[in-house]
């Protein structure tokens, strides 16, 4: 009896038009949403490529490790073709110095803005908006549907149980909405393979869960639309609820939730906390410049009465234990100031996440946001990306800043040149020890942080077992509506 | 007659459960935009002074002009911002100004705080731009199918009346039913609005009023295509999936793919390359000077304060001169990507406009003042106000602080130094385009709205003249 249902609810749904106008447009839209992220991608990999080409050519020309910069670019992940996130909004490259703290510029939006107009058309945009309102628009009149044509009354004049019925409804829709579905799908992914798009096993394994959650998201929707038709009289009524239900689910609580968050919790803006640091570096470089002050005083003081010959002399005796000092005194005074701008930075992250996490538990109601944080855990694309890439760059402007201290006491450079002024002789210029470039061979070179499967898996897991919760209360909420419903 | 229609029209809309239930969704997500907005409005100025109030504050205690190298202009937030947000949280709005060179636009409002770039706003923008527009099918697609379906239809022509009237009489009707309800929701949100505190000028209702417009035409426009399509089809069924497909598209298929596809067909110069270039030349010349430098040699020596005096002079001229060469160098390089960027824009726009909803967004953003033009605007604004802090500066040091070394003279003699008043630093005030400004531009796309209008009513009569009534 089960199999015979199913059948029927497969050959209504495929049989008709409405089927086939909305099966062309989700395969078209697929694979032209996976076909331009490819695109996409590529122009990401090769804005790359070019910035590290650039970033060691930059290398080579640099004359003196005083002052010596870098950047740090964001490796693109193939992941991104199928959910971009945030990935457009936050900044693709850091430049790492002494003097200044990591921070993420030009994003390819606020480079580009054209592009954050409209913002991409990814799959899993697909899924959350155009599937789920496709997947409402097949069930909507499931039961009730039938009830106005009089085949409910029909079906029942046969020995069926109810909870077959319903349960064979559930399934037959399922079957009929994702198996054609995995046609595109299963295009796309061809469509990856043969544009050679690097994708490793792990890759595989983030994709493949990707598509289980986009699967039961779009479950979700079928079994709402059929608990929505099993409570209701008439399919017009249902027409409309399931609408109403949709706008509010996919449209409005996500942003609703985020924007909630943002009045309860504002959290400062970073030009704020940076002229914080500011004035904390330009306090600390006053007293330093005291410091110094004094300390110069007492080099004249030990010259006081020499000759000028001795006094040159003495000079030359000294540079190396003066200027280690200096450097030791200058060192310092930047290490106090990175680890007041760590504290200032670690304050405000953790009121950004603070508010993130308000953000997510209020939008989280909704299981179309539960399901774009889980696909951007799984891409690694969400919120985390940025603070993901901040912290590796941190790490890697620790490891070259000390290695370029080394190369600085190494070659017992001073930085790029020098000025004495003396009342009788006047200005000096002098680049003590100056090469031409520098031998960069060996500069440590910066690993973008990787994501594991295991990782993204387990940021997903909730989400996703929130959207599995979310379904089974739907087609629980089916079946007992069902159970009394009045099929006359 | 036509009144007649109309009023029918308005009776069967206005009495419908479906009316009552979608006008009561409309109301509560427009003043939702309304009241989240002015709470967001708040939350953007109070984030700017205090960005204002640090920025000026680490100057504060500063004994010497000298050590004020740069000052940091911020892009206010705007109270049509709020409401249509365009592109303006995803320019930079933090200015770091030297007396000359670049000027950067960094901070991201995205990209600062990703977790609004996940599910982005609800704006008024927004709520016209989807709910309003899908609220219009809704109301349309069985404007004449369906009546045809309930039998009225045939009614309705048992009486001696000419179909045109009858087309025209749906529409207007339809219009004033839905549209102009939706105008109690709108005018309670803008007092909501200015009740709240948010303080708009005159141009700026004006410019408001006028973004409402915009979104009634798209509404209208959406309502004559419902109404196109129904009169093409038979079954109201099937005239609801070919409009929800038509809405896909236009909503959410056409701009975004539009932009995507005709944005990469025009190549634009890598910025990572051109910054790269930039910062090659600059230390080019940077290595060229020093040799300068080191040819230095005071015409006096001995008198220090004269000397050092000299010396700042000849530091800044050749960082004038160096400057110089950097800007014609840069000026060439930006110009290039500028135009290849305005080529890509407007190649990408024209063809997105084949949507009604890109042309609304793109009219509102305009109106607002947060279309693409925001960018350079800012840039422009940015550009004046270096001139001014540039100038200030020399009034107040000698030197254009942004040459690279400065000297600073202390002698033990002197008396303790005062601290400079930061009040004195001349103020960046960002000046919004006013109405007269925005109005032209905007014209085209109020234009189109209007012409789509007029076409899809065209269609809707001529398929309804064929139309059969049985």
């Amino acid at each position: 009896m089960m199999t015979t249902l199913i059948m029927k609810e497969l050959r209504a749904i495929l049989a008709s038009p409405k089927f086939s106008a909305t099966f062309a447009v989700c395969s078209l839209l697929i694979l032209l949403s996976v076909g331009l992220g490819i695109r996409e991608y590529r122009t990401a990999v090769s804005q790359f490529d070019e910035g590290l080409q650039l970033a060691a050519q930059n290398l080579r020309t640099q004359s003196s490790w005083m002052g010596f910069t870098t950047t740090t670019y964001r490796a693109p992940d193939p992941m991104q073709i199928f959910i971009p996130g945030v990935n457009n909004d936050i900044g693709r490259l850091s430049g790492i110095s002494g003097m200044e703290d990591v921070k993420l510029k030009h994003s390819t939006y606020a480079d580009d803005p054209i592009f954050a107009i409209f913002r991409s058309m990814d799959f899993a945009f697909i899924v959350q908006v155009v599937l789920s309102l496709f997947a409402i628009l097949f069930t909507y009149d499931a039961v009730n549907g039938e009830r106005e044509g009089g085949t409910l009354q029909l079906t029942f004049s046969n020995p069926v149980p109810r909870s077959t019925f319903i349960l064979a409804k559930l399934a037959g829709s399922w079957l009929g909405l994702v198996i054609p579905l995995l046609v595109p799908v299963l295009l796309a992914v061809l469509l990856l393979l043969l544009a050679g798009v690097p994708f490793g096993p792990d890759h595989w394994a983030r994709l493949g869960m990707f598509f289980a959650v986009s699967l039961l998201l779009f479950t979700f929707f079928i079994s709402l639309g059929v608990l929505i038709s099993s409570l209701t009289r008439r399919p017009a009524t249902s027409f409309l609820l399931s609408l109403a239900a949709w706008i509010t689910l996919v449209l409005i609580i996500p942003r609703l939730g985020v924007m909630a968050a943002g009045a309860v919790d504002p959290v400062p803006s970073v030009a704020e906390t940076e002229a914080r640091v500011d004035a904390f570096a330009r306090d600390r470089w006053d007293q330093q410049m005291k410091v110094m002050e004094t300390r110069w005083q007492a080099r004249q003081e030990e010259m006081r009465g020499m000759t000028g010959d001795e006094r040159e002399a003495y000079q030359q005796e000294k540079e190396k234990q003066w200027s280690d000092e200096d450097e030791a005194g200058r060192q310092a005074v930047q290490k106090d100031i990175d680890d007041y701008a760590v504290r200032v930075n670690e304050d405000l992250g953790n009121r950004q996440r603070h508010q993130e996490t308000l953000a997510f538990v209020l939008s989280r109601v909704s299981p179309a946001s539960a399901y774009q944080l889980a696909a951007m855990s799984l891409a690694g694309t969400g919120v985390q990306l940025k603070a993901r890439y901040e912290e590796s760059m941190r790490a890697y402007r620790t490891v070259l800043m000390r290695y370029v201290d080394a190369r600085k006491k190494a070659t017992g450079e001073q930085g790029g040149f020098r000025i004495t002024v003396d009342s009788q002789t006047g200005f000096h210029f002098s680049a003590p020890r100056e090469r031409g470039t520098l031998d960069v061979s060996d500069v440590p070179a910066y690993a973008p942080p990787s994501v594991r499967f295991a990782e993204t898996a387990s940021a997903s897991v909730v989400d996703a077992g929130l959207i599995a919760v979310f379904s089974l209360l739907a087609i629980a909420g089916a079946f007992v509506a069902f159970l009394r419903y009045d099929v006359r | 007659m036509l009144k007649l229609i109309i009023e029918k029209e308005l009776r069967d809309i206005i009495g419908s459960t479906k009316f009552t239930v979608s006008f009561a969704a409309c109301s509560v997500l427009i003043l939702l935009a309304f009241l989240m907005g002015a709470a967001g409005y708040h939350a953007d100025v109070a984030r700017y002074e205090a960005s204002r109030r640090e920025n000026l504050k680490k100057m504060e205690g500063l004994t010497d002009w000298m050590m004020v190298r740069n000052n940091r202009i911020f892009l206010p937030p705007s109270p049509l911002g709020s409401l249509v947000a365009g592109i303006s949280n995803d320019i930079g709005r933090t200015t770091e100004v030297h007396g000359r060179g670049e000027l950067p636009q960094d901070d991201t409002r995205y990209g600062e705080e990703p977790v609004f770039a996940m599910f982005r706003f609800l704006d008024l923008e927004f709520i016209f731009q989807t709910v309003l527009s899908l609220f219009a099918i809704l109301f349309a697609y069985d404007a004449i199918s369906g009546e045809k379906e309930r039998g009225t239809l045939r009614l309705s022509f048992a009486h001696p009346l000419p179909r045109h009237t009858f087309i025209a009489g749906k529409l207007i009707g339809s219009f004033i039913a839905l549209a102009l309800p939706l105008l109690v929701p709108i005018l309670l949100g803008c007092t909501a609005y200015a009740l709240l505190g948010v303080h708009l000028t005159g141009d700026e209702w004006a410019r408001l009023a006028l973004i409402i417009g915009a979104g009634l035409l798209y509404f209208g426009a959406f309502l004559t295509i419902g109404i196109a399509v129904s009169a093409l089809t038979v079954r109201s069924s099937s005239a609801f999936l070919a409009l929800l497909v038509i809405w896909i598209f236009a909503v959410l298929i056409v701009p975004r793919s539009a932009i995507l596809i005709a944005g990469r067909a025009v190549d634009v110069p890598s910025l990572d390359d051109i910054n790269a270039k930039k910062f090659r030349y600059t230390e080019q010349l940077f290595t060229e000077d020093r040799a300068k430098m080191g040819g230095f040699t005071p015409a006096k020596t001995g008198d220090m304060r004269k000397m050092v005096e000299e010396f700042q002079k000849f530091m800044g001229s050749i960082a004038d001169e160096r400057q110089k060469k950097i800007d014609d160098f840069s000026s060439r390089l930006d110009e290039e990507r500028a135009n290849r960027q305005a080529l890509q824009s407007s190649v990408a726009l024209g063809i997105a406009r084949i949507s009604p909803s890109a042309v609304f967004s793109l009219a509102a953003s305009t109106l607002a003042a947060t279309s693409l033009s925001l960018k350079d605007r800012y840039l422009d604004e940015a550009r004046g106000y270096q001139q001014t802090f540039g100038k200030f500066m020399m009034d107040k040091t000698g030197m254009n602080t942004s040459g690279g070394i400065v000297f600073r003279m202390r002698t033990d003699d002197s008396e303790k130094p005062v601290p400079i008043d930061t009040h004195e630093l001349p103020e960046f005030t960002y000046r919004p385009p006013t109405l007269a400004e925005v109005f032209p531009p905007a014209m085209t796309d109020l234009g189109l709205l209007v012409l789509c209008i007029l076409v899809f009513f065209a269609a809707a009569h001529a398929a309804f003249r064929r139309y059969d009534l049985r």
